[in-house]
């Protein structure tokens, strides 16, 4: 056999034994080891190479493609027995790290707004959007601030409705109480205003707690209100209609038809009450709205002369409009709640469900 | 105020429903707060007129009629009754009528003959309890008309809520004026037969002497008269207005009180000794009232008095001893104008009220003092017999009757409703009783003695738009009003976004709850007319009301509580008083429940530390930590002041034990508040360039005494280092086995950085021994090996 032969038959039996060894081999590691044995700088095939130099020189291309044709063939079948390997590890891994995805999470620690908070605040920001400011007061207040200057003197029949708390004070001093409403802060917001030398046009809401000596089912001696009034030049009594048409609307997030009713407060001139298409029907009738469609929310009116004078505003040349929501009542309404009492029990079940 | 609408029905021809009616007064202003119908129409009972009665051939007492009813065809209706004769009319009840008593017609056959309806009585109509016999109807009664519509049975009770300013409202004929102005119907005015004067009756001698409180008394003697109950009818219209009968003189002026509005008052004239005096009372003066109570005049209460005794308290109430019982036979009555102001101070004072008081506070009509007068004598006279007297009366109606005038221009009116005023709502504003006189754009404007509530430009505006009907008022937008822009308040749901429970709690608490955390100074303030001592004084923390938030829900099966309140604290003296804006955490039980991933575990201080930290970081403020053992309340040793800069801003701490076992609660309570008034503003984040040179990180323990605060020992590391520090924490601690009792072992992590250059061993080399002695000089602390 001559020296080719020699090294053909030498090569083909390594191509044998190593595509044969390849295809045995079970991880990439040993695969590895595979490619430096038959194709590293000190592999067989590197030896084989070696017995080149010794054959005749005409005979030595013929060797040279046979060697490469072997590197080919031995590289192609390690390159796919890898993939083949790496896609099969990274298989193992998948399957080793699968987890039960049912599990519960680990869950951040969630807090919830209180579902009145949660009213304050979608009610504020509908009244900001329409361009009004928010003003505070103190809860403590005065009779002139939650009465007289409202228009309420002290022999009004309407003072007997507010069931005042009142609180003990050394005689002889001015007697305070807990305001019966918000309307308190729309005074002293113009009060301030003017005394400082400002005018109207001003448009205001003040939100806040309010307290009436009232405790039952249906009433809460702590409660909140928003007070929100508006005074200009030619303010109306349509301007009222249309801002409490927007606020309705977007607060219930559905058109729903509002109606006026005369009614009578000592600080307004005409007043309303307010009733709103019933948010449960849509104003078709059902049990809550007791059949008619409707249902009240809150009162309004346009701003008495006899309040604007105690403030020293001129009811010739501006007049204004204001009413008063209750915080609860609309929430309710809203989101279905039955009770007025489950506002304060503070069940975190409660707080939990209704809050965001 | 109830109002029968049967009634309401002699005031004004009024051809609506009740249930229109109700619909046209809320519209009007009179809210209706629910209708009665206590005997409700019958449908499908008519009039019958029989055209023949035979023998029934089979049963001795029922008898075969044929009725006409204004049909093609006359009814054949078996009946058992007796009492009527070819030719009556009757009422009959048609096939599928169903009466008041629940019956339901049906055609039926009795005894084999066929039945096409019922006749009915007086009861089957609920006309009357029981009935002997077919109701007889009159002669002229039409064939076939519906007999609910013939008899006028349609009767409703509205139930009315009367504003205060309408006193004019109060009364059926002030509603039906409301109602006949808006519907265009004339009222009725009153029968004007009036019973004649006796003058052998002497007319009651009278003294007024506070005319400013009483410009108008009159009175009236009735001798001989025999007071028995008052019929049927009238007990059953004060019943239905929701009164009681008395005797029948009381029940005629209640009867006048709510027929035309003006309150009125009967003595028995042989219970009096001497004249009526109307005067001021005298302090300490006394009146046995009707209700039984015994009040003690002030001076200034205006009285009605004989010579000896006060008999009455003008226009609220008389005394118990001068009423007019079954044996009275000689009465004064008396109908009066009294000052409403005055009225409603002197009930206020004396804590009563009446259905006069009430009338007489919202003002009465001028003008029915006398018509009122003229009604009860005619019908006392009619119904229990006697003789009048003349009409002593001191003082001028005439001048009583204002004749408030307002002038308007109709511009004003029309800019602050929205909407033209038409003059055709002129028209129904005159039959209330206004006087209108349009002279370009001017109104000159009469308002009627009944309109108490009626007397700037602005009232005259709500007339107009109640009788044009606030939904003929079109929606509009009004301009837009620049306001300054707000930063809002995200105290609460920056707390909430950490994971806690907003809870809104009242702000009265108790006063032994107050007294758990704040000292008794005499500072509360303390509620005249508190719902009860739970809610006694004004909270001065927010901590009470949550422990008894926490106690509510760990009552119900709450394992963990995390709880945050916003509201305000109130402190005294009332004439200055300090209202403060506070935000209050509690923590308790639970922090983390057990979990696949996770052992339970209790929250303690430093959960709830956490969380102030973060929520102070948000708002771009660091506060200090300082260990106080002098917060009333909270335990010794686990209470720190929360510092901002110098000011104490706040507190948070263990609620002591006692404390927390006080409120039904086992865990460890933790709790936290800061004065929200007291934060300034934050920091606002300036820009830093990114580091671009690398950090290095060392750790160093140290054996410590245990009293050493970590804050001191963090403070000396960087103090010790310097510039270079950026970040330095404890990162271990351990006590117990290997570490000596007195003493823990805490690691400190260090970051070192620099601006300028990458850090090499030697700096932090540097840095460490820096530290090393720095520890060892202030605290002689060393480190571990």
């Amino acid at each position: 056999m001559s020296e080719l032969e020699a090294l053909k038959s030498e090569l083909q039996g390594l191509q044998v034994k190593a595509l044969a060894s390849i295809k045995e081999v079970e991880n990439l590691l040993g695969l590895g080891i595979l490619r430096v044995y038959y194709l590293g700088k000190k592999g067989k095939l590197t030896s084989v190479l070696k017995g080149v130099g010794k054959l005749p020189p005409q005979d030595r291309p013929v060797i040279g493609q046979y060697v490469n044709a072997t590197k080919t063939a031995l590289s192609e079948a390690l390159d796919s027995a890898e993939s083949l390997l790496a896609a099969k590890e990274k298989q193992q891994r998948i399957e080793a790290e699968r987890i039960d995805t049912s599990l519960s999470g680990r869950t951040a620690k969630r807090g919830v707004l209180h579902p009145i908070q949660q009213g304050l605040n979608e009610m504020t920001a509908i009244f900001a959007q329409m361009g009004f400011d928010i003003a505070e007061g103190p809860e403590v207040e005065d009779e002139f601030h939650n009465f007289d200057a409202l228009n309420i003197p002290q022999e009004h029949p309407a003072r007997a409705m507010h069931d005042t708390f009142f609180f003990e004070a050394p005689k002889g001093q001015q007697a305070k109480l807990l305001r019966t409403h918000t309307s308190p802060v729309q005074i002293r917001t113009m009060k301030n205003c003017i005394e400082a030398g400002g005018e109207p046009p001003l448009a205001v809401v003040a939100p806040g707690r309010v307290y009436r000596c009232d405790y039952d089912v249906t009433h809460s001696p702590m409660f909140h209100q928003i007070e929100v009034f508006k005074v200009d030049k030619d303010v109306s009594l349509a301007h009222l209609k249309g801002v409490l048409q927007y606020f309705l609307s977007a607060y219930f997030e559905k058109d729903l038809p509002i109606r006026l009713r005369p009614h009578y407060f000592p600080f307004t001139e005409p007043s309303a009450e307010v009733d709103v298409g019933c948010v449960f029907c849509n104003h078709k009738g059902c049990r809550i709205c007791k059949g008619s469609g409707w249902i009240e929310v809150l009162g309004s009116g346009m701003i008495h002369p006899n309040v604007l004078k105690s403030v020293a505003i001129d009811s010739d040349i501006y007049s204004g409009f204001a009413f008063g929501l209750g915080v609860e009542r609309l929430v309710m309404l809203k989101h279905g709640i039955p009770d007025l009492r489950l506002f304060f029990e503070n069940d975190v079940r409660f707080l939990r469900r209704m809050g965001a | 105020m109830k109002l029968s609408f049967s009634w309401l029905k002699e005031h004004a021809p009024l051809t609506k429903t009740p249930q229109q009616v109700a619909d046209d007064l809320v519209r009007l202003g009179h809210e209706v707060e629910g209708i009665e119908l206590p005997r409700a129409a019958v449908k499908g009972v008519r009039v019958g007129q029989i055209i023949s009665i035979k023998a029934h051939p089979d049963a001795d007492k029922l008898k075969l009629l044929q009725i006409d009813i204004a049909e093609p065809e006359p009814l054949s209706i078996v009946c058992g009754a007796s009492n009527m004769g070819e030719g009556d009319k009757i009422p009959v009840a048609t096939v599928g009528t169903c009466l008041p008593n629940g019956l339901r017609i049906k055609k039926g056959k009795i005894r084999g003959q066929a039945s096409f309806g019922m006749c009915c009585s007086e009861a089957e109509l609920a006309l009357a309890e029981d009935a002997d016999g077919l109701l007889i109807l009159p002669v002229d009664a039409p064939v076939g008309a519906e007999v609910g519509e013939y008899l006028e049975l349609e009767e409703a009770i509205l139930d009315l809520d009367i504003t205060p300013n309408r006193g004019d409202c109060m009364s059926i004929r002030g509603i039906a004026r409301d109602l006949a102005a808006d519907y265009g119907l004339p009222l009725i005015e009153p029968a004007d037969e009036l019973v004649g004067a006796d003058t052998t009756v002497d007319p009651p001698k009278v003294r007024v002497s506070a005319h400013s409180d009483n410009p108008l008394y009159m009175a009236c003697r009735i001798e001989g008269i025999t007071v028995t109950d008052s019929p049927a009818w009238l007990q059953q219209r004060l019943i239905a207005a929701g009164q009681r009968p008395v005797n029948g003189v009381v029940d005629v002026l209640n009867y006048t009180m709510l027929d035309l509005g003006q309150p009125m008052h009967a003595f028995d004239a042989d219970t009096l000794q001497g004249d009526l005096h109307v005067r001021s009372a005298e302090s300490g003066e006394t009146l046995l009232a009707l209700d039984g109570r015994d009040v003690t005049l002030n001076s200034g209460d205006l009285v009605i008095a004989d010579d000896t005794n006060v008999l009455a308290l003008a226009g609220i109430m008389g005394s118990e001893a001068t009423g007019v019982t079954n044996t009275t036979t000689s009465i004064i009555l008396e109908s009066a104008a009294f000052r409403a102001a005055l009225i409603s101070t002197t009930r206020r004072t004396h804590a009563l009220v009446s259905e006069s008081s009430m009338r007489f506070e919202r003002g009465v009509d001028a003008a029915m003092i006398v018509v009122a007068m003229d009604q009860a004598v005619q019908m006392i006279v009619d119904l229990f017999g006697g003789k009048s007297s003349q009409m002593t009366v001191i003082g001028d109606q005439a001048a009583l009757i204002n004749d408030k005038q307002i002038t308007v221009n109709i511009k004003r009116i029309e800019t602050r409703l929205g909407i033209h005023i038409p003059e055709t709502a002129d028209a129904v504003l005159a039959r209330m009783g206004f006087d209108i006189q349009r002279e370009g754009g001017d109104l000159a404007i009469r308002v009627p003695s009944h309109r108490h509530d009626v007397s700037i430009a602005e009232d005259i505006s709500e007339e107009y738009a109640r009788v044009i009907g606030f939904d003929a008022i079109p929606a509009e937008l009004p301009a837009l009003t620049v306001i300054k822009a707000r930063k809002i308040d995200a105290s609460i749901s920056d707390a909430v976004a950490l994971g806690f429970v907003q809870v809104i709690n009242y702000a009265f608490i108790a006063e032994s709850e107050q007294r758990l955390f704040v000292a008794h100074d005499g500072d509360d303030l303390r509620l005249e007319n508190p719902i009860s001592e739970a809610m006694s004084v004004m909270r001065r923390s927010l901590w009470p009301s949550l422990l008894n938030t926490a106690k509510y829900n760990m009552n119900r099966q709450q394992a963990g509580m995390a709880l945050v309140e916003q509201g305000r604290i109130y402190q005294g003296p009332v004439d200055s008083h300090q209202e403060s804006n506070m935000i209050a955490w509690l923590m308790a039980g639970e922090y983390q429940t057990d979990s696949w991933y996770e052992k339970s575990r209790k929250a303690d201080f430093f959960d709830l530390k956490g969380a102030v930290e973060s929520w102070l970081d948000k708002r771009g403020l660091t506060a200090r930590f300082i260990a106080d053992d002098d917060v009333q309340g909270l335990q010794s040793g686990q209470t720190a002041k929360i510092v901002v800069g110098k000011s104490t801003v706040g507190h948070i701490g263990k609620v002591d034990g006692d404390i927390a076992g006080s409120f039904d609660l086992q865990a460890d309570v933790f709790v936290a508040s800061i004065n929200l008034d007291a934060l300034h503003a934050g920091k606002k984040a300036k820009f830093q360039p990114i580091p671009e040179f690398p950090s290095i990180e060392r750790d160093l323990v140290f054996l410590f005494d245990k009293t050493i605060s970590s804050n001191d020992i963090l403070q000396a590391v960087r103090k010790a280092v310097g510039q270079q520090l950026i970040d330095a924490r404890i990162f271990d601690l351990y006590e117990g086995k290997g570490v000596p009792e007195s003493k823990r072992s805490l690691g400190i992590r260090f970051s070192l950085q620099d601006a300028k250059r990458t850090l090499v061993q030697e700096d932090s080399d540097q840095a460490m021994q820096a530290i090393i002695d720095a520890i060892a000089k202030k605290f002689g602390a060393e480190l571990r090996g």
